[in-house]
C-alpha cells in the first residue's frame, strides 16, 4: 500500500467518524424535548414581578419622529396576579387612578363624575397602553405554546407564541422571545384578534431591586405609526403589604 | 380690588402648600406622605343674541388648590378649595370648599368625616341613584370648571374582597341655602358578580321620602359597556346607558333617563303639571388625535342632550389643547334649541361659548 493510500484511507477514516459524532449530537439535539412553554412563562413573569405584592414606578417617555415629546409618571401597586393599581402622577393626570381586578378595569377620571368602566378596546390607547402597565402576568392571560430557538442579536432565545385565555388580557397573541440562559424577556411582538401586529417591544435593561433581578427599562415599537416609540422606565420597585380595600372597586376617593 | 385680594390669598396659600408638600415629598417611603395639586383656570363665556338685559361676557378666574396628608396609610386629610371671581352684571368673589375631611382606617373598616364627594351613580349626563352625589349638569358633565361640592357627612365602610357597605349620614346645615337638600342617612352594598359591577342603595331625607334602589355597569365584548340605575323614590326614575369604543379610539356614550315630575326630580324650567319627562343624551369624543399629524394634543367631544316630551335640546361642543404636562386650553360651545318655554329653548341666549386656559400643577 502507498504511503499516499494509507494517508488517505486515515483521512476517510477520521472524515466517517467526524460525521457520524456529527450526526449523533445533532440527532440528540433534536430529539431534545421542547422547554415547557408553561414553566418558561411563568420564569420569565418573575423579572417583572418580583413579590406577590409590590409597588414600582413607572416613567413613560413617548418619542415622535426620535424626539421625545412626553413625559408621564405612575405608581403601579400589584397584589397577586390579578389586582393592580395604578396612580397616575404626572400634571397633567393627576388624580386619575386605574384599577384592575381580574378581567375587569375601571379608570376613576377627576373630571368625570364616576368610576367609568373601561372596555378591553379601550386598554390599548397609546403606545404604552393602560394594558401595558397594569397586566405584566402574562402566566395568567395567555396559553404559551414553544415555537423554536432563535438568536435575538447574539442571544440565544426560546420563542413562545402566547395566545390570549381570558377576556382581561390585552392582546390577542404575542410572540415573546426569552432568554435561553434564564426565560429573561428579550422581545415581544403584540397582535390583535384582527391579526393585526400592533406593536413590538424590547426589554432593554435589568436591574437588581430588593435582591431580584427585575425589568428596568422596556421599549415600545408603535407598528402602526412607525414615527412613535414609547420607553417604560421602572424604578424603586419595593415589596410591600398592600391592603385588599386598596383594590376595591367603589371607591374612587384614593390617595 | 376685594377678589385681586382673594386671588392673591389662594396663590401665597397654593405657593405655601407646594413648598410643604415639596418638602415633605423627600420623606417618601416614611410614615407620612402628602400630595398636592393647584389649577388656575381663567374663563370667559360669550353668550350670543342675548334675549334679556345682561351682560354677554362673563368673566371667571378660578384657583383651585387641593392638598392631601396621609400618615402610615391609617389616618388621613384632604382638603380642596375654590376661589372664584367673576366680572358679568356684577363683580363677585367666592370661597368653596369643594372636599376637606378626615379618614380614618382600620382593619376592614374605613370612616370619614367632613365634606366629601362620593359617586354612587354610574350615570354620565345624568343620575338617578347617586343620592349623595354632586349635581349631575348633562351640557357640562366633566364640570369643566370643577366647580361641584362634596356633601358634609359622617361615613363608615366595611370592604372585604368584592364585597363593599357603606352608611352615610349627610346634614344640610353647612349647604348654600339654595341648594334645596335635607339631612340624608343613605346605605350601599356594592359587589362585583360575574362582570357585573352592582350597587344596592336605600336611605331616607329628613321631612321628606325613603328611597331605594339599584345601579349597575358591566363591560361586554371587546368594545361595549352598559350602565344602569333604577331609583324609587315617590315613584320610579329609571336610567339606561351604553359606551361603544372604536379601534381608533372614538367613543360614543348614549343614555335614556326618565325621572318623575315630582319636587325632588323636577328642573326649574319644567312646569309642575308637564308629568314624567324623557331624557336622551348622545356623544361622541375622541381625546388625542394621534393619527393626524401634529394633533396629538387635542380633544374634541360633541354631544346633544334632548328633552323628549318638549323637543327642546342642546348641542354641546367641546375641544382641548394641550401645551406641554401644565397648560391647556379649551373651548366649550352650547347651542340651545327649541320653544322659549321648553327645558332647553328657554336658555336666553342662542349660543353660548367658553373660551378658557387652564394651569395645572
Amino acid at each position: 500500500m502507498s504511503r499516499a493510500d494509507c494517508v488517505l484511507r486515515w483521512f476517510l477514516t477520521l472524515f466517517f467518524l467526524a460525521f457520524l459524532l456529527t450526526y449523533a449530537l445533532v440527532s440528540h439535539a433534536a430529539s431534545l424535548p421542547a422547554p415547557d412553554a408553561e414553566t418558561l412563562l411563568k420564569r420569565s413573569d418573575a423579572f417583572r414581578n418580583g413579590w406577590p405584592a409590590y409597588v414600582v414606578n413607572v416613567k413613560i417617555t413617548t418619542y415622535e419622529a426620535g424626539r421625545s415629546d412626553e413625559e408621564h409618571l405612575y405608581e403601579v401597586s400589584q397584589k397577586g396576579t390579578d389586582k393592580t393599581y395604578v396612580d397616575f402622577m404626572s400634571p397633567r393626570e393627576k388624580g386619575r387612578h386605574l384599577l384592575m381586578l381580574g378581567d375587569d378595569m375601571w379608570v376613576y377620571l377627576p373630571d368625570t363624575s364616576r368610576p367609568v368602566r373601561i372596555t378591553p378596546l379601550e386598554r390599548l390607547t397609546g403606545d404604552a397602553s393602560n394594558g401595558d402597565v397594569a397586566r405584566t402576568n402574562y402566566a395568567v392571560d395567555y396559553s404559551p405554546v414553544f415555537l423554536r430557538n432563535e438568536k435575538v442579536g447574539a442571544v440565544d432565545c426560546n420563542v413562545l407564541e402566547l395566545t390570549a385565555k381570558r377576556k382581561g388580557a390585552t392582546y390577542q397573541r404575542i410572540v415573546y422571545w426569552l432568554r435561553t440562559e434564564d426565560a429573561r424577556p428579550v422581545r415581544a411582538e403584540f397582535y390583535l384578534t384582527s391579526g393585526k401586529h400592533i406593536k413590538s417591544a424590547t426589554f432593554d435593561e435589568y436591574e437588581p431591586y430588593g435582591g431580584k433581578t427585575l425589568l428596568h427599562k422596556l421599549t415600545l415599537y408603535d407598528e402602526i405609526r412607525h414615527t412613535s416609540h414609547s420607553v417604560l422606565e421602572y424604578s424603586e420597585a419595593t415589596q410591600r403589604k398592600l391592603p385588599d380595600k386598596l383594590f376595591y372597586q367603589g371607591r374612587a376617593d384614593r390617595f | 380690588m376685594k377678589y385681586g385680594v382673594l386671588i392673591s390669598g389662594f396663590l401665597l396659600l397654593a405657593g405655601a402648600c407646594c413648598t410643604f408638600a415639596q418638602d415633605a415629598a423627600s420623606s417618601e417611603g416614611g410614615p407620612l406622605k402628602t400630595r398636592y395639586s393647584v389649577s388656575v383656570i381663567d374663563d370667559a363665556t360669550f353668550y350670543g343674541n342675548l334675549r334679556e338685559p345682561l351682560p354677554d361676557v362673563l368673566n371667571q378666574v378660578l384657583v383651585e388648590p387641593s392638598f392631601s396628608l396621609r400618615y402610615q396609610d391609617r389616618l388621613s386629610f384632604s382638603t380642596s378649595l375654590i376661589g372664584v371671581a367673576g366680572t358679568y352684571s356684577d363683580n363677585y368673589s367666592q370661597l368653596r370648599v369643594k372636599e376637606t375631611y378626615a379618614s380614618l382606617s382600620a382593619g376592614d373598616f374605613d370612616f370619614t368625616a367632613g365634606r366629601k364627594m362620593v359617586r354612587w351613580g354610574t350615570g354620565y349626563a345624568f343620575t338617578a341613584a347617586g343620592v349623595l352625589d354632586p349635581p349631575r349638569n348633562p351640557t357640562d358633565p366633566t364640570d369643566r370648571l370643577n366647580l361641584n361640592e362634596g356633601r358634609d357627612m359622617v361615613k363608615a365602610d366595611w370592604v372585604r374582597g368584592r364585597h363593599a357597605l357603606s352608611i352615610a349620614w349627610s346634614t344640610a346645615a353647612l349647604a348654600p341655602a339654595n341648594a334645596d337638600l335635607h339631612d340624608t342617612t343613605a346605605l350601599r352594598y356594592n359587589v362585583l358578580v360575574r362582570g357585573f359591577d352592582t350597587s344596592l342603595i336605600a336611605g331616607h331625607d329628613r321631612d321628606s321620602d325613603s328611597f331605594g334602589g339599584l345601579t349597575f355597569t358591566r363591560v361586554l365584548g371587546q368594545a361595549w359597556e352598559i350602565h344602569g340605575e333604577g331609583m324609587w323614590r315617590d315613584q320610579a326614575v329609571v336610567l339606561l346607558g351604553g359606551k361603544f369604543t372604536m379601534h381608533s379610539g372614538v367613543s360614543f356614550i348614549g343614555e335614556f333617563y326618565t325621572p318623575p315630575n315630582t319636587a325632588y326630580y323636577r328642573d326649574m324650567s319644567i312646569s309642575p303639571l308637564a308629568g314624567r319627562q324623557h331624557y336622551a343624551f348622545f356623544n361622541a369624543s375622541k381625546s388625542r388625535l394621534r393619527e393626524l399629524p401634529g394633533w396629538k394634543e387635542w380633544d374634541i367631544s360633541g354631544s346633544i342632550v334632548a328633552n323628549l316630551n318638549n323637543h327642546s335640546s342642546t348641542g354641546v361642543f367641546d375641544v382641548n389643547r394641550w401645551f406641554g404636562n401644565h397648560f391647556s386650553s379649551y373651548m366649550h360651545m352650547e347651542i340651545p334649541h327649541g320653544a322659549k318655554t321648553s327645558d332647553y329653548g328657554a336658555a336666553p341666549y342662542s349660543t353660548a361659548t367658553s373660551l378658557g386656559v387652564r394651569f395645572q400643577l
